[in-house]
This record gives structure tokens, C-alpha cells and sequence, in this order.
């Protein structure tokens, strides 16, 4: 069951100034931050187009399982819907992409190296 | 022959204050306000460890994260920096005691105003608390 907190006291014993509620769950706020990340990193290019990441100056031709696009379709239309954010399909994959590839340490490579030999065996 | 473990009176909660259900969250910058000039950002983890561990009993300081915010009092300049989130769990009478806040509080201020912060952000529940005047006590 939720605490009930007096905030107002909270706030007055801190000398802080109360500044709204926050999501401190796990998967509701995996999701804001990635929405914060989106709001706060994606700008529109100066010559005008859609909004990216200008850090993002590599292209390449990814293929794809059809479910995998219908997630990141679905992902990305939640993300409009709630909180009129325009994220293409594929913008959300390299962030995910990058995401991940900077979360890997390198036993977790090696790992993944050696599930696929034995896969491919 | 062992002996037997006294049981709680009935009704009487064994731990004062109730469980430790209430997630209090501080963000410890590595930069001054302008962006650029790094802080003794260990020394404040360390620090605020402490100072959880005394007050409400323990802390758990997380590898840096990568955070940006705008400074809307230098014309909405975005700062970016590698937070560390400390996490600490406490029960609802520990955080509502004015003793407690007063020590949090008083912490918040002294690094604020130390490390030459904008502001100084702690999640108490589910609500995000600024503090942005550091004067001392």
C-alpha cells in the first residue's frame, strides 16, 4: 500500500519548493526517462527536416523481422500519444541500439561470442 | 536447553516507525553550474551516504548516469552532467520528522551551495522536491 506522506510538511522542513509528481516504478519509469531523453536530446537540424539527434551522422541498412518494426511502430505511437513527442520507428532503434551498445562490458561480449559458436556448431 | 524468542506484544509493530517503504532519491551533480567546472563529486557521494546511513539508516549510491538540465536563470542554457543517484530507503514517520528533514535538508543546502549548483533535486514518494536557496541556517 502507497504511504500517506504529508508533503507540504516534507517541503517545509526541507526549505524546498514542491515541484510535482515523479514515477519512481520501474517500467512506467524506464519509459519517461526514455521520453525525457528523447525531449531533451532530439533537435530540429538548422537547414530544417525532422527532428533527430545531430550526433547521428552514420547510415546504414538494417534488416528487420516485421514483428520487431510493428514493436517499435507500436512504441513510438505511445510515445506521440502521450506526450506529443514525433519519434520515427527507426530514430527509436539507434537510440535503443546505442543505448544497449554502450550498456555492454566486455565479459558480456565475450559471452555473447561464445553462445554463438556454440550455436553455430 | 534454547531459549525461546520473545514474541512482539500483540498490535505492536517490532521496528519503530514501520517498515521502510518510503524511496527517498538524491541526484549528486559532477559540474558546476556552468557545465563545465567538475565537483568533488565522490567526496559528496561519500558524504551523502553518510549522512542516510546516520539519519535514516542506510543509502545505496548507483554508478553515474548521464543527466542534462535547462537553466531557465541563464537564458534556458542546457547543463549537461553524470549524476549519481543515491536511493534510500526510510519509513514514513523517519521522513516527516522535522529533525530528519532539517539534517537532509541542511545537507542539500551545504552542497548546493559548495558545489555552486542551480539547484539541488531530491524525489521523496512520488514527488520531486528543488532546492534553489542554499543560504546557510
Amino acid at each position: 500500500m502507497k504511504p500517506h506522506l504529508d508533503m507540504n510538511k516534507i517541503a517545509l522542513g526541507l526549505r524546498a519548493e514542491r515541484k510535482g509528481h515523479v514515477s519512481a516504478g520501474g517500467g512506467y519509469f524506464g519509459a519517461m526517462q526514455l521520453l525525457a531523453e528523447i525531449e531533451a536530446r532530439f533537435r530540429v537540424p538548422v537547414g530544417g527536416g525532422r527532428a533527430t539527434d545531430p550526433e547521428w551522422t552514420e547510415r546504414r541498412l538494417v534488416p528487420l523481422a516485421p514483428r520487431t518494426l510493428k514493436r517499435l511502430e507500436a512504441i513510438t505511437e505511445d510515445v506521440r500519444a502521450r506526450s506529443g513527442v514525433s519519434v520515427e520507428p527507426m530514430q527509436l532503434a539507434a537510440l535503443l541500439l546505442e543505448k544497449t551498445t554502450e550498456q555492454l562490458n566486455e565479459d558480456e561480449v565475450k559471452d555473447l561470442v561464445t553462445v554463438r559458436r556454440r550455436a553455430s556448431r | 536447553m534454547a531459549k525461546r524468542r520473545k514474541k512482539p506484544a500483540r498490535g505492536r509493530l517490532p521496528l519503530k516507525g514501520g517498515r521502510k517503504r518510503v524511496l527517498v532519491v538524491l541526484f549528486v551533480p559532477s559540474v558546476e553550474r556552468d557545465g563545465t567546472t567538475p565537483i568533488k563529486q565522490d567526496r559528496w557521494v561519500d558524504a551523502a551516504l553518510e549522512m542516510f546511513g546516520r539519519v535514516f539508516g542506510g543509502a545505496t549510491a548507483y554508478p553515474k548516469a548521464k543527466g542534462i538540465w535547462r537553466d531557465d536563470e541563464r537564458d534556458g542554457v542546457l547543463v549537461k552532467d553524470e549524476p549519481v543517484v543515491v536511493h534510500c530507503y526510510t519509513t514514513p514517520a523517519d521522513i516527516e520528522d522535522p529533525g530528519n528533514l532539517a539534517e537532509l535538508g541542511s545537507f542539500c543546502r551545504t552542497m548546493g551551495r559548495n558545489a555552486r549548483q542551480g539547484e539541488v533535486g531530491l524525489v521523496i514518494g512520488d514527488e520531486y522536491f528543488a532546492i534553489r536557496e542554499f543560504s546557510a541556517e
